[in-house]
């Protein structure tokens, strides 16, 4: 869900642009050192970005035709870390802007602030949490893909709340009216998309399962843990 | 299927003037629409930069008034809620659903109209930028500037793999609609995963395979890129000035 060119007025746009610009800045610390480390890794976080952006602008098969841009933040957000997919976030969020108008440039920051960064960390959170409870992995999947974008939806309603606070009722009853009228297309967006990221897992696993113990994401004997299930 | 805006922007005249030429009219368009208090100056900068890119930069207008319908989805959602739950003054109108009595007053009409107006106004300027600037000179302004290169090269490699994966994903895409994959909503979430998965483990191998090409290239981590010269014109200038101080008169009016 990108707020579009123009729609946060006066000191929200500049105010989203300082709260991320940190978190962009540590991402890309935290990049230097990875490639200083193994500079293997630029082209495959390259392919990545690159692969965010293509699923971004295929349509999802969904009511409303929007697109399916957490889909691909929360799967590399599992695969890269929450400070890395900040940065890949932020150039795809730019490309998406000026190649496919979705989103803006001075909305860049709130859009970087809640697609960029609370999505994915949310969605890194559960991923987490999941692994370490032994849970089914797909399940784990599903569930970090789908928090994560509603996650990013309930900021971005939150982000517009402020901005256009309504005059009796104030922040919280203009939030309320954001997000429900955003709820209509998100909430069964987000559980389509945690679907889709799931299978998504679910087909790599089976057919090229090595990336991911290539990545760090799943160890070896987990891996033929999950696929022994699957089959 | 595959609309980029990079690519109207290779085609366009535009493509050959000054970079920060037209950098600084979107950054002014841009600023001055979303500080604008009335409704009239993003109005004013929406035509102006429609009528340069149309005009100036030969993008058809059919294509362009598409573009320009696309955000308005988001922005009429948003605006309706400003509408009935922000501002204060006399009541417009109002109706009742569900029981509850939604009220429009001036002051939340007068902020939708100045929401929308300054989305239309930011779009076009991105729009003016997104057409007549293809990416690969928006690169060598990136270059000049503080941002690490690390973060420069990924965006360029990341830029590159877009079109290739694009030409990939809407082959498949292509091959499994005519398989009838996309007829039904289960088979379709089935088709889009497959599809992703696909792209993506041939994006995994593809980046292998670049690592050693380029290693084997002695890339050093820096793509070194030629930036060429071009100067302004008069008439660039000469217009570029009436736009903006007509624009300074509507915004301090």
């Amino acid at each position: 869900m990108h707020v579009m060119e123009g729609f946060l007025p006066g000191p929200w746009w500049q105010i989203w642009f300082a709260l991320s610009i940190p978190v962009v800045a540590y991402g890309i610390y935290r990049l230097d050192r990875l490639i200083k480390e193994n500079r293997g890794i630029l082209p495959l976080l390259a392919v990545a970005g690159a692969f965010i952006f293509v699923l971004s602008a295929l349509k999802l098969p969904s009511v409303t035709g929007s697109c399916s841009h957490p889909t691909g933040t929360g799967l590399a957000a599992i695969l890269f870390g929450p400070a890395i997919t900040a940065v890949l976030g932020t150039i795809v969020l730019l490309y998406q802007a000026l190649f496919l108008a979705h989103g803006g440039l001075t909305t860049l920051g709130a859009n970087v602030f809640s697609m960029g960064i609370v999505g994915p960390v949310v969605a890194y959170v559960i991923y987490k949490v999941g692994m370490r409870m032994n849970l089914n992995f797909y399940a784990i999947v599903f569930l970090a893909a789908t928090l994560g974008d509603w996650a990013t939806y309930v900021v971005t309603s939150l982000e517009l709340a402020l901005a256009f606070p309504a005059d009796p009722g104030g922040i919280v009853t203009s939030f309320k009216a954001f997000a429900t009228i955003f709820a209509l297309t998100q909430i069964p967006l987000a559980i389509i998309e945690g679907a889709i990221t799931a299978l998504i897992f679910k087909y790599i696993i089976q057919v090229k399962g090595d990336v991911l113990a290539g990545c760090g994401v799943l160890s070896n004997a987990r891996l033929s843990k999950i696929r022994g299930t699957a089959a | 299927m595959r609309n980029l805006l990079d690519d109207y922007a290779l085609i366009s005249p535009l493509r050959y003037r000054n970079i920060w030429l037209k950098l600084s009219v979107v950054a002014f368009g841009l600023i001055i629409g979303v500080s604008s208090v009335s409704p009239v100056t993003p109005l004013f900068i929406a035509l102006s930069m429609g009528f340069a890119t149309v005009f100036f930069g030969k993008t058809p207008p059919k294509f362009y008034l598409a573009l320009l319908l696309a955000p308005l989805g988001f922005a009429i959602a948003g605006s309706i809620v400003i509408l009935f739950f922000f501002g204060s003054g006399s009541e417009v109108f109002s109706f009742e659903v569900f029981g509850y009595r939604l009220t429009a007053n001036a002051g939340g009409l007068e902020m939708a109209v100045l929401v929308i107006s300054r989305t239309l106004g930011g779009m076009s300027c991105m729009f003016f930028l997104a057409l007549s600037t293809p990416m690969i000179e928006l690169f060598s302004v990136l270059k000049r500037s503080r941002i690490p290169d690390s973060v420069i090269e990924l965006s360029m490699l990341i830029y590159r793999y877009i079109f290739l994966f694009l030409d990939v994903a809407i082959c498949i895409k292509y091959a499994q609609t005519v398989r009838l994959g996309y007829t039904g909503l289960r088979r379709s979430l089935y088709s889009i995963a497959m599809l992703a998965s696909t792209l993506f483990i041939r994006s995994y191998e593809q980046g292998e395979k670049l690592y050693i090409a380029m290693n084997s290239r002695c890339y050093d981590g820096k793509l070194t890129l030629l930036d060429t010269k071009r100067p302004i014109r008069v008439s660039e200038a000469v217009l570029t000035s009436v736009y903006a101080i007509i624009t300074i008169a509507l915004f301090v009016r």
